[in-house]
């Protein structure tokens, strides 16, 4: 597999700014982050591929209940048991996923910054990899990891309201995180993983090129892709749907 | 709810209920890009490789590549929502509540959680 993101193999192009936002997101991923450093985050997205062929998730998520069935994870070893669930149930079960969920997560010893930073890290790998599925080529290997320690930043302004995670509203940013909604409206999916302005910030710098930017998602006056704002949403409406999400 | 809007914008009344499988000449290529994506989630990689030979040669490769963007991305986008228990805004789910019902959205677990 190769590590650089390289579309080369394909008979068309891609868009450059396709291939430079996830060159970005690649970059970000083997780096230290907030609460993981670079060889957690490099393991956490390689986790996320692992769940996609683990044989309990696949017994689990055709179960009526994901309590109905007893097992263990297929996964890599290199994380903690709570972590690796929390992994294989955001990529292979998400739309049963309650509040529970979540609460059992900490009380494992998974903090609520670990938690999303986790997160962060598995939409970004199911965000390439689906890429490149969706356009007909494997995987690109995952980044080499980088040296450094995690910063530890949590905003001073994280609140938990809307959501079962604290987020922090566009009015409690500070200094700190100064760029966290910069060109963002902090709608709640934007507030959603807040709470490590750092992957807000990198996983809507991906969606700005694969989807829209916000100024642009409402612009029905103009076409800015070669699809058509009826013809996106259209199948944005539908991957929603197979997926179960309210959002 | 963007699709709707986007159809008010163009005089277009879509039938929303395409979502759940049934084709419509008033978006272009419709059954095509419904077919990729429900491919994409198939278990069987065959079914993806001719749904996107289809929507390719219907649509051409920029918009190819516009199409494995879009599913790339809304694949993560849901469980950004669903894994951080985020929910929509009160004013959307207001003003979308008959067509959540239509759909049968109200019936998702994560509309329940």
């Amino acid at each position: 597999m190769k590590s650089d993101i390289d579309y080369a193999a394909l008979p068309f192009p891609i868009r450059d700014n396709i291939v430079a936002a996830q060159r970005r997101a690649w970059a970000r991923l083997g780096a230290p982050g907030t609460w993981w450093d670079g060889p957690t985050r490099v393991a956490i997205a390689a986790e996320a591929r692992e769940a996609r062929t683990c044989k309990f998730c696949a017994e689990r998520r055709s179960a009526l209940s994901p309590f109905a069935v007893q097992g263990v994870h297929d996964c890599g070893g290199a994380l903690p048991e709570a972590i690796v669930e929390v992994i294989h149930r955001v990529v292979t079960d998400q739309s049963r996923l309650t509040r529970a969920f979540y609460d059992t997560a900490l009380e494992n010893g998974v903090s609520d910054g670990e938690f999303v930073e986790t997160v962060g890290v598995v939409v970004n790998v199911v965000a390439i990899d689906g890429f490149t599925r969706a356009i007909g080529l494997p995987n690109f290997a995952l980044p080499d990891p980088k040296s450094g320690a995690p910063s530890r930043h949590r905003p001073s302004g994280a609140k938990t309201d809307r959501a079962w995670v604290p987020t922090v509203a566009p009015e409690d940013v500070t200094e700190a995180e100064a760029g966290l909604y910069g060109g963002l409206p902090g709608v709640n999916i934007h507030r959603a993983m807040s709470l490590v302005p750092d992957e807000v910030i990198g996983f809507f710098d991906l969606d700005a090129v694969m989807y829209l930017p916000p100024t642009q998602v409402r612009d029905f006056g103009t076409e800015y892709r070669d699809l058509t704002h009826a013809q996106i949403e259209f199948l944005a409406a539908r991957v929603s749907a197979i997926n179960q999400c309210v959002y | 709810m963007l699709l709707r809007a986007s159809g008010q914008h163009t005089g277009d009344d879509y039938d929303l209920t395409n979502i759940h499988g049934l084709d419509d000449d008033i978006i272009p290529h419709a059954a095509a890009l419904l077919a990729y994506a429900d491919a994409f989630y198939a278990d069987e990689p065959s079914d993806l490789d001719r749904a996107r030979k289809t929507l390719h040669a219907a649509i051409g490769d920029a918009a190819l590549v516009d199409a494995a963007a879009i599913v790339g991305i809304y694949d993560a986008v849901v469980r950004v929502a669903d894994a951080t228990g985020t929910p929509l805004e009160d004013y959307k789910a207001e003003i979308s509540e008959d067509l959540r019902e239509e759909l049968g959205i109200n019936d998702f677990p994560s509309a329940r959680a």
